[in-house]
């Protein structure tokens, strides 16, 4: 293989715009605007940070899907183009609603990281190569466990980013073994040669290290049960932004990753024809990660009094139907999962948002923090009912046709009586539990009367512009759900 | 010279490994947490010089030096959040780390 730098450098257009941007961010704010108050500092970054994202995404949405690059170490496929866009746009709306937070000291560099993480993300999502895929999903690990742990003023952004640092280096020590066992089985790192030689080889007993260890890689990184303890920890103390992008793009880009390793590199040891009964391999494995996500992401919610530690538990719901979403791509394709995936990240990013603009008014920690936001922000109100009801999954909201997309694939799969079938019902059946929680920040948002000393809230303009955007999509990519599935 | 055989290189990056994570699950220090994290990253790197010089080709060592920088940069990182966090707690056992629960 003679390798060709200028298709590579071609292909990773996005990438390189992001690393310019980050790095103009930084000489920007350390020459230029040394004598601006922090405020200026930090929407002079923001502006160059956003500028740079556009720019990526510009690049990205103009390459298109042109297939393998660079002997095959990148794939860039339709799934490949569609999540580094979608990425690319969850990063643009956290950064935007991040301009003004309370953390500003150290503006600059907290763009940079976020926009280091977003390279980590794009390139997660197009990774081919078992190298290529731990690096990037390293250099995504590292930002984010910075960004977690970014507000020095407060002693919990500390403890969430080393809780967050302890938990994913396990992780990621689990996920090189897990490579290294995978590499002296087959003798390649290539994800198509791997699977060539799986096909030889079958099942084997190291090969089921390798993967359950891969799979506790997985777990980690979409939150699933029994991996999750880091979740409502992280969600609680990390800066608002950092939390968003933890809960959204972080989501999709693994999601994304995992999702290339496990179907086109590992799908010869699946391990479940939905006719023969055939039990070993990784399906069956996802699955009970699937169902015990379902269980506990659920019923912990009910139990929280604290309205982000409420949303680490729907992550860790919403993670199970994500699961179930892995298994059916197998034979639907990725199409339903990066839907769910995609619209799951904006209703996060935005209810965030709108915890990151009440926080700056007053503390947001509990769900009566809210309480009376229709008096005191109509515009948040409108906003967060919109994001809230996406999550609970009602209809004309993506986040109902997201379910939909995935249940519906998933029936196909097995039918009613097949193990995913009855997933299937109870993911259903915890949709139902799931309004309970989700209605509780609602009424709490929209019909209790505020307390006594809580003032309107100002909501800066470029955070209500992208709230309104947040929530827009929401509702344009629920009527017309053909938009993001018609990439496929 | 004697010649080691694959499988005791394999045996020595397995056991490796399982005293790193044994070291992170009981250990309270979070210094020695990470040192433990560190240990089984070095096991993986073992395992795939190993298995590179078993299959004949480089990708392994190649893969080596990178896990090597990795490993730096997660050591930076994760000094940094440590002395972050002693700054505000005065503390680094994990057991005391309990402020975020309800």
């Amino acid at each position: 293989m003679s390798p060709d730098y200028l298709e590579l450098l071609h292909a990773l257009m996005p990438e390189a715009a992001l690393v310019i941007g980050a790095l103009v961010v930084l000489g920007f704010d350390l020459v230029v605007a040394k004598r601006d108050t922090l405020e200026e500092r930090m929407n002079s970054s923001v502006t160059i940070g956003a500028l740079s994202i556009v720019a990526a995404l510009w690049h990205t949405v103009r390459a298109g899907a042109f297939g393998p690059a660079f002997g095959g170490v990148l794939n860039f496929d339709h799934l490949a183009v569609a999540a580094r866009g979608g990425v690319l746009v969850l990063a643009l709306l956290t950064l935007l609603l991040s301009a003004g937070t309370a953390h500003a000291r150290h503006g600059a560099e907290y763009v940079a990281v976020i926009l280091f993480a977003t390279v980590g993300f794009t390139l997660m999502a197009a990774a081919q190569q078992l190298l290529l895929a731990f690096l990037a999903l390293e250099l995504a690990s590292l930002s984010l466990y910075v960004l977690a742990g970014f507000d020095k003023s407060r002693p919990a952004s500390a403890e969430a980013g080393l809780k967050y640092f302890l938990f994913g280096g396990m992780a990621a020590a689990f996920l090189l073994f897990g490579f290294s066992l995978i590499y002296g089985l087959t003798g390649s790192i290539e994800l198509p040669q791997i699977a060539a030689q799986l096909a030889h080889q079958g099942m084997s007993p190291l090969l089921v290290v390798a993967l359950v260890m891969v799979l506790v890689a997985f777990g980690f990184k979409a939150s699933a049960a029994p991996f999750h303890l880091w979740a409502p920890d992280v969600y609680e103390g990390a800066p608002v932004s950092s939390a968003a992008l933890i809960a959204s793009a972080s989501k999709l880009a693994g999601f994304t990753l995992f999702t290339r390793l496990l179907w086109p590199g590992f799908g010869i040891v699946a391990g479940i024809a939905p006719t023969a009964h055939v039990w070993a391999g990784w399906v069956p494995v996802v699955l009970l990660l699937s169902g015990s996500s379902l269980f506990i992401g659920n019923l912990g919610a009910l139990a929280q009094t604290n309205v982000r530690r409420l949303l680490a538990y729907s992550a860790i719901a919403h993670a199970g139907a994500l699961l179930l979403g892995v298994v059916v791509a197998g034979r639907a394709g990725p199409g339903p999962l990066f839907y769910y995936a995609a619209t799951y990240g904006l209703a996060t990013v935005g209810a965030f948002g709108v915890i990151g603009v009440v926080a700056k008014a007053g503390a947001c920690q509990k769900i009566t923090d809210l309480a009376g936001l229709h008096r005191r922000s109509p515009l948040l109100a409108g906003c967060l009912m919109i994001f809230i009801l996406s999550l609970a999954g009602v209809p004309p909201l993506a986040g109902f046709f997201g379910k939909f997309a995935v249940f519906a694939a998933a029936l196909q799969l097995g039918g009613l009586a097949s193990p995913v079938g009855w997933l299937v019902f109870l993911a259903i059946a915890f949709s139902a539990v799931a309004l309970y929680y989700y209605l509780v920040i609602l009424k709490q948002a929209l019909v209790t009367a505020p307390a006594a000393d809580a003032s309107r809230i100002a909501v800066p303009a470029p955070a209500a512009i992208t709230l309104a955007a947040a929530a827009l999509m929401l509702l344009l990519f629920g009527i017309f759900p053909s938009l993001l599935l018609g990439m496929f | 010279m004697i010649s080691v055989s694959l499988n005791a290189y394999l045996a020595l990056s397995v056991i490796l490994f399982a005293l790193g994570f044994l070291g992170v699950l009981v250990r309270r220090n979070t210094i020695v947490i990470f040192m433990c994290l560190e240990l089984m990253l070095v096991a993986a790197t073992i395992a795939f010089v190993a298995f590179s010089c078993y299959n004949g080709t480089m990708d392994g060592n190649v893969f080596v030096f990178f896990i090597l920088t990795v490993a730096a940069a997660e050591v930076a990182v994760g000094l940094a959040i440590i002395v972050a966090l002693f700054r505000r707690r005065q503390t680094i056992q994990v057991d005391q780390l309990d402020s975020l629960k309800n």
